[in-house]
């Protein structure tokens, strides 16, 4: 009898599982194929789990979004939605999200560009001023142009310029990479131009200072 | 017969190459690669966001074929495959053989709940009269969840409840038993405590659990017999069969785990700890039926373990720590001849580069009091014992691996010679077993 109350009690519990289901609301789904979800759901149930609930990702795997330009966002998104974008990390972390309503990637791209911008990490390193060479002057020998022109001297950026400040320096490192050597980002063909003639180190110093701006402990750097 | 093939061909190419990417429904369902859930593409460990996804019940994505398919190929060949009277232990030792194929049904249900059920035919399972072998059907890892997260810039918590019929398969780290390595194995140490695996298909469990600002990890779980309407978490596993006897359990056995947790650049660790209060009702020897007048087998099991990893583009380091001290307690006097100790350690780490190189070490041992009713193949009734473990992998796709494996067992049964009072050695038990592993 004891054997029979206690299947009888597992059994009460385990349908109360199912009874929960109807509890579910929209606001709780993890769904990104239903148009009827808000992005700022979808910001918060899924693209937190790598990004953070504000864009401040943890990880370096996964670029910051906090502060990030909206139209820059939105660019992506779509690449991500028509798998345009095609470097690695995108094909194995983004190409899932291509039913991605037009107003949901708006809304997504208003969340994350309304948070406050990614901080700038404190760094030490003797980069630092070789990379603030290179992103407010260039490196006009090699043909490298100086970012601060297109993403603005405090690395904010500009619509789908993306600011850089504050980012994952092994995130930027990574991307430069691919704009070099690939044809993966379309949208950053002016990109490929521009660092072709960024060698290895230089390519780290410019990451380690964009990194690092905006920190108050970095504060003598511009 | 042509046309029979063609349709299963077509058949299973409907079921299972549905996405541009061969790799289970999970994969299917969110549209991302292995490597986005698990850790350098080394399944089943888990990356946090693996870890966030099935600690969210599964339900991160979209509904789809939750259908997927595993094989498992493999070659054991061990140092000494004769007992003393010189007839060969396994049959199959060094032949290539089909050792495993399973069927998932695993993915996303409603918003809140998500599954994954795992059902594994053995084809070499246990030798038959006619010098044969006979395969075996069995339920494997279940794990159906309703989850919830209540998330915004101040807090995240998320909580659920799960149904599944292995303890520690509901768990998210890989320093817990059911999903600790090794991942495939052609067998390891001949003792561990009941936590560890020995229970696995025989209970229906229910546990809820909650997880706070992607910090503290706590749970709750009780567990039966998996049988009458639980039986089909259990199948394969029957009262009153010879080779696959399910175990009764003498009322329910609690569970509990607290971890904590933290991320920080591209490192992530865990320490927790958890328990398991079990009474098993022992089995007659002749019927293979639970024997319930003379009481019952208490063990109690409390483990300590830890996880680090490192994952970052192209390196992926992971390691696992676990220690599990069991006390033992025997009222029925048919399991052990009196109180005992049985405490187990396992220790491992990987290296993978570029999701498809990879190299793991592991050390697992097992150390308790000696007992004559208990260990009757020690010549020095003792369960102690201790392995390493060398692995070298390759995955040339996502969803492919290909390894060898190095088992050097230094103890067993107590010792390291004669272990068995017949002349047979702790070494004689080493085996090299190379795999391949697939799933669709």
């Amino acid at each position: 009898m004891k054997t029979i109350r206690s299947n009888s009690r597992l059994s009460w519990i385990a349908l109360s599982i199912f009874v929960l289901t109807a509890c579910s609301s929209i606001d709780g789904s993890r769904s990104v194929n239903n148009p009827g979800m808000s992005g700022r759901t979808l910001a918060m149930q899924v693209c937190s789990a790598c990004h953070g609930v504000t864009g401040d990702s943890t990880s370096p795997n996964f670029p910051k979004l906090n502060g990030q330009q909206k139209d820059y966002l939105i660019a992506q998104l779509d690449d991500f939605k028509g798998h345009v974008r095609s470097d690695a990390k995108a094909q194995e972390h983004m190409w899932g999200f291509t039913r991605l309503t037009t107003a949901q990637i708006s809304e997504i791209a208003d969340y994350f560009s309304g948070q406050a911008p990614m901080r700038g990490k404190s760094i030490s390193s003797p980069a630092l001023a070789r990379g603030e060479t290179i992103y407010r002057s260039g490196l006009p020998d090699m043909g490298v142009v100086q970012c601060s022109s297109c993403h603005g001297p405090s690395g904010e950026g500009n619509g789908t310029f993306p600011r850089l400040a504050g980012q994952h320096a092994n995130y930027l490192v990574q991307q430069i990479e691919v704009f070099q050597q690939t044809e993966q980002r379309p949208r950053g063909g002016p990109m490929k131009v521009v660092t072709h003639g960024l060698k290895e180190a230089d390519t780290e110093a410019v990451a380690q200072y964009l990194e690092s701006m905006g920190s108050p402990s970095n504060a003598g750097i511009h | 017969m042509p046309f029979v093939l063609s349709l299963a061909f077509m058949l299973f190419n409907l079921l299972f190459n549905q996405a541009a990417q061969a790799v289970p429904s999970f994969a299917r369902q969110t549209g991302q690669s292995c490597v986005a859930c698990h850790a350098g593409g080394q399944y089943p460990e888990l990356t946090s966001y693996g870890r966030l996804f099935k600690l969210t019940g599964y339900t991160i994505g979209e509904r789809s074929n939750p259908l997927a398919a595993m094989v498992v190929a493999s070659q054991t060949t061990t140092q000494n495959n004769n007992d003393s009277s010189g007839q060969a232990l396994s049959k199959t030792d060094g032949l290539p053989i089909l050792a495993s194929g399973s069927l998932f049904v695993a993915g996303k249900i409603t918003d809140n709940v998500g599954g994954f059920a795992q059902f594994t035919y053995t084809p070499y399972d246990t030798a038959a009269a006619n010098g044969t072998t006979n395969g075996h059907f069995s339920s494997d890892n279940f794990d159906l969840r309703y989850a919830d997260r209540k998330v915004d810039d101040r807090s995240d918590l998320i909580w659920g409840v799960s149904l599944h019929n292995n303890p520690t398969v509901q768990d998210v780290w890989n320093s817990t038993p059911a999903w600790g390595y090794p991942y495939l194995s052609p067998g390891g140490l001949p003792n561990s405590p009941q936590i560890e695996g020995s229970l696995a298909q025989h209970v229906a469990g229910v546990g809820a659990y909650v997880y706070w600002n992607k910090s503290i990890y706590a749970e709750l779980a009780t567990y039966q017999t998996a049988k009458g309407p639980w039986g089909f978490l259990s199948m394969g596993n029957q009262t009153g069969n010879a080779d696959h006897p399910l175990t009764h359990l003498n009322g329910n056995a609690l569970y509990w785990r607290l971890a904590y947790t933290k991320e920080w650049d591209a490192h992530n660790i865990m320490v927790g700890a958890f328990g398991m209060d079990t009474k098993l009702f022992p089995l007659d020897s002749a019927a293979f039926t639970p024997i319930t007048d003379t009481g019952s087998t208490r063990y109690q099991d409390v483990g300590f373990d830890a996880q680090y990893q490192y994952l970052l583009a192209p390196h992926t380091v992971t390691a696992q720590l676990r220690v599990v001290q069991e006390n033992i307690t025997d009222e029925t006097g048919l399991a052990y001849a009196g109180p005992a100790t049985l405490n187990s350690n396992k220790a491992k780490a990987s290296y993978v580069y570029r999701a498809t190189y990879g190299t793991s070490l592991a050390y697992t041992s097992v150390a308790g009091s000696a007992d004559a009713t208990a260990y009757t193949t020690s010549a020095l009734n003792s369960p102690d014992s201790e392995m390493w473990t060398e692995e070298l992998f390759w995955m040339p796709k996502q969803d492919l691996r290909v390894g060898v494996q190095f088992n050097h067992f230094t103890k067993y049964l107590g010792t390291d010679t004669n272990y068995d009072g017949a002349g047979r050695n702790a070494s004689d038990n080493d085996t090299t077993y190379m795999y391949l592993w697939a799933a669709f």
